[in-house]
């Protein structure tokens, strides 16, 4: 029950972080940190798929209607939380992840946060860009967006365990 | 049968994770942009409210340049009418204090801004109850800012120059020839204009207005310079048009009402 009230806690203030907050920062015109999908990463080990991908669904029909694009985040979030299933079974440790312990650096150190963050902000943002941008014309500019903003996501996820979500 | 069952139960996640992004993509497949943004009239109540509890905060912190700018602008205004004010006969003041006056301002605040996406809105502060409705203009002390795409009661929201559906008429100052304004969704500071044809001659820094054929914005409305132009696409110029409205921090605007846009539009309605 308490995992179940502090989550949904979590995904209130992550939204109206991201939406009030993180949407106002822009660096170069190209760079946006999406830091709501700390969400989707932090959610527990045990979480079943598919409440992993309703919460998904949920988060990224949040988002799109804040930001006005009615099921670019839906797919982008969906897409990612069906990724981080797959993630935390390749980086899983031989004896699987241990019980009571979340998917936090705490737990599981920088690197391997580092890593799982990385690639499931990449997933997520290489399908929100192009399908902003749905066309093919601008690939290389969309693509050098998506790197960008995914290292900026990601460096901003990463640092926030150190100070706003660290518990 | 049973085959099929556990086939259902072993696959059970993939199948979702597939419905819920058909959900999406039908979602964004479906509907333009542009009916989109109508469907959400209840998120823009909603979101509304919070943009502008949280903008209260940023208005007080942003006081010291907009007084500022205000006081600028205020000087500038009194110059020009001390200019003109020569000029004027006491007639043509009364006409237009009789209600003959052609468009009328409505102050706003920027509640909401989004400026690095692709499909920009702004949210205003000012709805059906203050005179805001669909399709009038907004324009800010710099120049054009967009149009209103929808209103509800308290707040509207607006497709700005920096949104890849704009698309507005507007001239080159210097000989009047008219394209189509509108962005390529690369850099907030700069739009593009299309249609103007290659004998026609340009140079770098001319003023670029809106033509006034769209009943939405009077003409000559400042919209930017040329920065630069090229032939690449045959017989067409692409012009890139620096704006002067500074997205970034865009704050107060002006809506503008024009009060004979309904008769330009059923006179062209008629002809058409």
């Amino acid at each position: 029950m308490y995992i179940i009230t502090r989550n949904i806690v979590r995904f209130l203030v992550v939204v109206l972080f991201q939406v009030l907050v993180m949407d106002n920062v822009m660096i170069n015109g190209y760079m946006v940190p999406y830091i709501y999908l700390l969400f989707i990463l932090l959610m527990p080990f045990e979480t079943p798929r598919w409440l992993q991908l309703l919460a998904g669904f949920a988060l990224g029909l949040t988002m799109d209607l804040f930001s006005n694009t009615l099921g670019m985040h839906i797919a982008a979030t969906v897409l990612a939380a069906f990724a981080r299933s797959y993630m935390l079974d390749l980086l899983a440790p031989r004896d699987g992840f241990e019980p009571d312990s979340f998917p936090r650096i705490h737990y599981y150190g920088f690197l391997w946060f580092l890593k799982y963050t990385l690639v499931i902000i990449f997933i997520h943002h290489l399908a929100l860009f192009y399908l902003e941008v749905f066309q093919l014309k601008e690939f290389l500019s969309t693509l050098f967006r998506v790197i960008l903003s995914s290292m900026l996501s990601a460096s901003t996820i990463v640092l926030s365990q150190y100070f706003v979500f660290r518990k | 049968m049973r085959t099929l069952l556990r086939f259902f139960q072993k696959y059970s996640d993939l199948l979702l994770f597939l419905l819920l992004e058909i959900i999406a993509i039908t979602l964004i497949v479906q509907s333009s942009h542009y009916q989109r943004s109508r469907l959400i009239d209840l998120n823009r109540q909603v979101t509304g409210y919070i943009y502008s509890k949280v903008d209260g905060a940023r208005e007080y912190f942003s006081l010291k340049e907009v007084n500022q700018r205000l006081a600028d602008e205020n000087m500038e205004l009194r110059n020009r009418l001390d200019l003109i004010s020569g000029s004027l006969d006491t007639a043509t003041v009364t006409r237009e204090l009789r209600g003959e006056h052609h468009y009328f301002f409505v102050p706003s605040r920027v509640v909401h801004n989004s400026i690095y996406k692709q499909y920009n809105y702004l949210t205003l502060d000012k709805g059906k109850k203050q005179g805001v409705f669909r399709d009038m203009g907004v324009i800010s002390d710099g120049g054009l800012v967009g149009i209103v795409l929808e209103s509800s009661a308290n707040f509207a929201t607006v497709i700005p120059v920096i949104n890849r559906d704009f698309r507005l008429s507007a001239k080159i100052k210097s000989n009047n020839y008219a394209g189509i304004l509108q962005w390529e969704g690369d850099s907030p500071l700069f739009a593009v204009l299309t249609e103007i044809p290659f004998h026609v001659t340009l140079a770098e820094g001319d003023t670029i207005l809106t033509s006034g054929f769209s009943s939405i914005f009077p003409e000559g409305i400042e919209v930017g310079t040329i920065e630069s132009f090229s032939l690449e696409r045959g017989n067409f110029y692409d012009i890139r048009v620096s704006l002067f409205t500074d997205f970034q921090r865009l704050y107060h605007v002006n809506v503008i009402r024009n009060y004979r846009q309904e008769e330009q539009l059923n006179l062209e309605n008629q002809n058409r």
